[in-house]
């Protein structure tokens, strides 16, 4: 492109994507509402942006039509050619001012209350099922992606956008995190919608613990933590056609979940019991998530107060 | 749904659905709208360009090329790493998605598949989306292979249906693409009939059909 001439590197502050430096924020004026930039480069060929991103950008814009409270508003994206081999493309994003992770590092000593913690629940799960209503997975569920609001209003972030990144992702050194993955792919099996609610379990977990609750340092050590936890798995559950073998691991029972998450009540402790549910398929979902009586203790008690 | 017999006929339809030029069909190669002018056409590109990513500066006032804000009624600030979310920041907390599996497609065992043509599921689909196998870049552009063709260039893809080599680039994204979103649904609405990685595809779900 003609005034990539002039461009013919990138300013140093942005490699990485910025990772290490700093984040564009505007406020709307007129409406007062905040909105940040994100800064993702795209690999290009002679036709331009591969249609791949070009369909989850589609993508993302039809699911915004829905102005789900529960995910973060997407307010624009806007594409630079910086060359012919990449395009750096900008999401205009709300600015929403801390995630999950602050807010339970703020959080003063006891922690978050019960209440709390079953109205981020809901909130994060309504976000989920209307995602996987729409048939998108967020894969990368964690208190980092999830912005909470000054009102307590939790939005999804980082959803949908696998492809854009791919290319990015290669291109940017990464520390892996993966304490929210679930037992299917750190085992590489085929996986779905089931992988964020196993994400949605450990941090129900950290809702209470306030610290995460499988630290895993590999893989191999990520799933030996699991199996502390839910116990190793029976033969016939183990997927088949995966390289690592179930005997690769001590046949450890499974510990009451009550021993990790103390604060726990019975209710939840089931329902987090149907998140960690080593099998994808028979793991909870997100709509029968929200009806469970996890949920519903509340609103009856509510009830027969004031009958 | 998931066990559709797809007879040759079948297969020849989604070929043809997924690539653009009649001739992947028919045989018969003719450059229907006479030359393209590439200067032409790139330089109506590059305004088109233009013109959006200026509109895209004024509706922000925000130098997307230059990174730097302009004057208007967006007040933009620059803010530390350390005092936003790390999802607003480029890279670092999109951590593994270059970890993923590969897509199902070519993991897929299609042994206990009841499609009953030579043709195992996985074997079309990786032929329709052949990561650029064998295909230079310069064939991924529509023009300038019916107009090699028609001169008969040695870089010329033949007109034989087999060869599907031009399916490439792009479409390898769309059908990975699909494949993933297919399985999000199945997952979702069979419950536990059967373990996901044993099911074969369901050809005829078609990129068409699942964008309506």
């Amino acid at each position: 492109m003609a005034h990539c001439t002039s461009f013919p590197y990138e300013p140093v502050a942005e490699i990485g994507g910025g990772a290490y430096g700093t984040v564009y924020k505007a406020r709307d004026t007129e409406s007062g509402k905040f909105v940040a930039l994100k800064n993702v480069r795209v690999q290009t060929d002679q036709n331009g942006l591969p249609v791949s991103t070009v369909r989850e950008v589609a993508l993302l814009k039809r699911l915004e039509q829905f102005d789900h409270p529960n995910v973060v508003r997407l307010m624009d994206v806007c594409a630079t050619p910086r060359s012919d081999q990449e395009t750096k493309v900008t999401l205009v994003f709300e600015h929403v001012d801390q995630d999950l992770k602050t807010y339970l590092e703020k959080a003063p000593a006891p922690g978050l209350s019960s209440d709390r913690i079953k109205d981020l629940m809901r909130q994060l799960l309504c976000g989920l099922a209307f995602l996987h209503s729409n048939q998108v997975m967020h894969r990368d569920l964690k208190p980092e992606n999830i912005l909470v609001t000054s009102q307590g209003q939790v939005k999804l972030a980082d959803f949908g956008l696998a492809k854009i990144y791919s290319c990015h992702m290669a291109l940017t050194p990464v520390v892996v995190t993966l304490w929210y993955r679930p037992p299917e792919v750190l085992l590489q099996s085929t996986y779905a919608t089931p992988v964020d609610i196993w994400s949605t379990g450990c941090i129900f977990a950290e809702m209470f613990r306030r610290k995460p609750l499988f630290c895993g340092e590999s893989e191999m050590d990520q799933l030996g933590k699991i199996f502390e936890v839910i116990g190793l798995p029976q033969e016939e559950e183990w997927p088949t056609g995966v390289t690592v073998s179930r005997k690769n691991f001590p046949a450890v029972k499974a510990r009451p979940i009550t021993d990790f998450v103390p604060e726990i009540n019975e209710q939840g402790a089931k329902l987090l019991m149907q998140m960690l549910t080593f099998d994808p398929l028979k793991r909870i979902s997100a709509l029968n998530a929200l009806e469970h009586l996890y949920f519903q203790d509340e609103e009856t008690s509510n009830q027969d107060e004031t009958l | 749904m998931s066990h559709v017999q797809l007879s040759s006929s079948a297969l020849e339809r989604l070929v043809a659905r997924r690539t653009f030029p009649l001739h992947r069909r028919t045989g018969v190669c003719r450059n229907l709208f006479g030359p393209v002018d590439h200067d032409e056409l790139s330089r109506d590109m590059k305004a088109k360009l233009r013109e959006v990513a200026e509109r895209d500066q004024q509706r922000w006032n925000f130098n997307f090329e230059a990174n730097t804000p302009l004057a208007g009624d967006y007040e933009w600030e620059e803010v530390s790493a350390e005092k936003t979310p790390a999802f607003y920041l480029g890279s670092a907390q999109q951590s593994g998605r270059d970890l993923e599996p590969p897509t199902p497609v070519k993991q897929r065992p299609s042994l206990d598949s009841d499609v009953p043509e030579t043709d195992a599921p996985g074997d079309v689909m990786e032929r329709l989306a052949a990561p650029g196998s064998s295909t230079g870049p310069a064939e991924t552009n529509q023009e300038n292979r019916a107009d090699k063709l028609n001169s008969g260039s040695p870089r010329r893809v033949p007109c034989v249906r087999r060869k599907r080599t031009s399916a490439a680039d792009n479409n390898t994204h769309i059908t990975d693409f699909f494949v993933k979103r297919r399985r999000a649904a199945d997952m979702m609405i069979s419950g536990d009939t059967r373990h996901l990685s044993k099911s074969p595809i369901p050809l005829e779900q078609t990129p068409r059909k699942r964008i309506r």
